[in-house]
């Protein structure tokens, strides 16, 4: 039990939007911007990511309470700090983490001006929303909410590790418009969601005539669905990890889009939508049901007659099987198909300051295309499929070639959690040789117990200019 | 020009990253992470006739009756290390104009007799059932001792009976447990 609260208050730092990468979003600078919009303008001849070094993204957090909240040095008792942040949170603030880690990453651009970009990435995604009413139920016990009805249906989590084959082809279409897509497929390796559950318990004093109460679940429909979970306690776990990594797992299928307009000389539109796909989940599947209603009264003695010489009647044994026989816990093995969570981005930028790479102040025969200029200013709209609801998110951000060799990005993002988002993202090159790191929360890194949400991505790329 | 190479914004980067920290805040706090929900589960319910205290085949009184029944949970291991206290709450509703004596005996799976409780139902009358209410609360060693039982044996005890005895005795109970976790 103080593991689960443990779990959900120290875990935190926290991630709001853990697979929102504002500050990677329409930097074209590094070959890894392709993965957030297919159809993003590109400049390079080709690139290969250095193996398992050309983006490494880290989030975790929460929506509803930082480390500094539950462990900052405080007069007030710890435990009187968890029970205010469990009342103060909703069931909608959740807690997430992700990871990503780029095995495989390169591009090249075809004699007839295509430009593919392929890949291997691993992806670890997870989120549970803020089971409020669990909680206050752990936390608190029932004795002071009688009649109160408690929300099963607030448990909502997914966990999803996957690797992600990719391919994409993108192409600049005329002078203003570029657009891409990608095909993926995905290999699962370990999955499990419980989502759109519903039911409550309820302990209401009794009518009299029974018993003191009247504990009852109602209208129960708890599921779990996992696969590659079941067997993990039967042989190798790296064998198999690593035979379901390499396409071994359960397989699905997705697409990305995107493409990239310029409006005018000066501002330039860019919209893409990610994972729009599915896993299909047929091997190695476990789900766990429970459903039903049922009124506990406690244990009714009938004082037999022959208890004094025959032992008496098995009540409890009688009390288990009833409530296995309302509330049934069935096992699936059935086969289901997961709906990969679908990412959004868009984005309207103005270009302005001297022109990169053209000493003149015009070049006439551009075609409307936008100038590429030493700073722009934009705004990028984030949203993303979670179990409960879109989740969205705002950024305004500046961007700053400050020398050939180095650019430089800085985001302010605002979302429905924390209005001090403030990242930067800088991508070098060296020759052929580029790196790139973006964090977010800075204002935060001074005390990252403070922060809401930290995300981190790094990378490392070696990249082939246009001739 | 090219004072930086990306090397050294990489090392820059890592250092600037390395920097940041998290302040303020104390871990070990966690070990002072309790928690401590109260629950209250009803416990056994029965309604006796007054009858159930006179063999009509016999035609002889039958004094103490009881019954059995276990409570599995009890002696979990891991409510024996966090139940700190438990507080049983007896309502007992007498309409039989006899006073009762009833007993309850905790017992562990070896049947040894771990924990005891004793309290009297004041007499009632089939027009004017009486109220009687009993709390036990169980503290300490006897949360010890109680928690090494599995099974409640319940007696009830009426001092005389005959065949015209009319009433009924009812029982509604509850437990208040206190765990700490």
């Amino acid at each position: 039990m103080r593991i689960f609260f443990l779990f959900f208050f120290a875990l935190g730092a926290t991630v709001s939007f853990s697979q929102n990468k504002q500050l990677l979003y329409g930097f074209d600078e590094i070959p890894q911007s392709l993965l957030l919009n297919p159809g993003a303008k590109v400049s390079q001849k080709g690139h290969i990511g250095i193996p398992f070094l050309s983006q490494i993204h880290l989030n975790v957090g929460t929506s509803g309470v930082t480390v500094f909240d539950i462990f900052g040095e405080s007069n007030v008792d710890i435990n009187t700090r968890i029970r205010n942040k469990i009342f103060e949170m909703k069931d909608s603030d959740f807690f997430t983490a992700t990871q990503q880690l780029d095995i495989l990453n390169f591009g090249w651009k075809s004699k007839k001006d295509y430009y593919f970009s392929g890949g291997v990435y691993q992806e670890f995604d997870f989120i549970s929303y803020f089971p409020r009413d669990l909680a206050i139920l752990a936390w608190e016990g029932n004795r002071d909410y009688i009649g109160y009805e408690f929300d099963l249906g607030q448990v909502s989590t997914t966990g999803d590790v996957l690797t992600v084959y990719h391919f994409g082809a993108n192409k600049q279409v005329g002078k203003k418009l570029a657009v891409g897509a990608r095909a993926k497929l995905y290999s699962s390796i370990a999955s499990f969601r419980s989502v759109d559950n519903r039911g409550t318990f309820v302990t209401p004093l009794g009518d009299g005539d029974v018993n003191i109460y009247e504990h009852t679940l109602t209208n129960v429909n708890v599921q779990v669905e996992t696969s590659g979970i079941a067997d993990l306690d039967e042989g190798s776990i790296a064998s198999k990890t690593v035979g379901r990594a390499l396409l071994g797992g359960n397989l699905g299928l997705g697409l990305d889009l995107g493409a990239t307009y310029d409006i005018s000389e000066s501002f330039t539109a860019s919209a893409s939508i990610l994972d729009l796909g599915m896993v299909f989940h047929t091997k190695n599947v476990e789900a766990y049901r429970a459903t039903g209603d049922y009124t506990l009264d406690g244990i009714e003695l009938i004082f037999p007659p022959f208890a004094d010489s025959q032992g008496t009647l098995p009540y409890y044994d009688d009390l288990e099987d009833e409530i296995e026989r309302e509330i049934p816990i069935d096992t699936l093995t059935g086969r289901y198909t997961q709906l990969r969570p679908v990412k959004l981005n868009a984005s309207l930028r103005y270009n302005f300051g001297n022109r990169v790479g053209r000493g003149g102040p015009c070049d006439c025969r551009n075609g409307g295309a936008a100038e590429i200029t030493e700073q722009a200013v934009g705004i990028h709209l984030f949203g993303m499929d979670r179990p409960k609801r879109m989740q969205t998110a705002a950024t305004v951000y500046y961007y700053r070639r400050l020398w050939d060799f180095l650019s430089a990005k800085a985001t302010y993002t605002i979302d429905p959690y924390s209005s001090s988002n403030v990242g930067l993202g800088i991508s070098s090159r060296f020759g052929k040789f580029n790196f790139y790191v973006a964090a977010d929360n800075l204002l935060h890194y001074g005390n990252l117990a403070k922060a809401n949400n930290v995300s981190l991505q790094l990378g490392f790329n070696i990249i082939f200019d246009e001739e | 020009m090219k004072i930086f190479n990306p090397w050294h914004i990489a090392v820059g980067a890592f250092i600037l990253l390395c920097s940041s920290c998290v302040r303020d805040t104390d871990f070990e706090q966690a070990e002072a992470i309790a928690l401590m929900p109260v629950v209250e589960l009803n416990l056994i319910y029965f309604n006796l006739e007054a009858s159930s205290f006179y063999d009509t085949i016999s035609a002889t009184p039958v004094l103490t009756i009881r019954d059995t029944t276990e409570i599995d949970f009890l002696d979990d291991s891991t409510l024996q290390e966090s139940l700190k206290r438990a507080e049983f709450y007896f309502k007992f509703t007498n309409s039989i104009p006899r006073e009762f004596q009833v007993d309850f005996q905790f017992l562990s799976e070896m049947d040894d007799t771990t924990y005891v409780a004793q309290t009297r139902v004041a007499s009632g009358a089939t027009a004017n059932p009486v109220i009687t209410e009993f709390v036990e609360d169980v503290n300490e060693d006897g949360i010890i001792r109680l928690t090494q039982a599995n099974k409640v044996v319940v007696s009830v005890t009426i001092p005389s009976s005959n065949e015209n005895l009319e009433g009924e005795l009812n029982l509604q109970s509850k437990t208040t447990y206190y765990p700490e976790y």
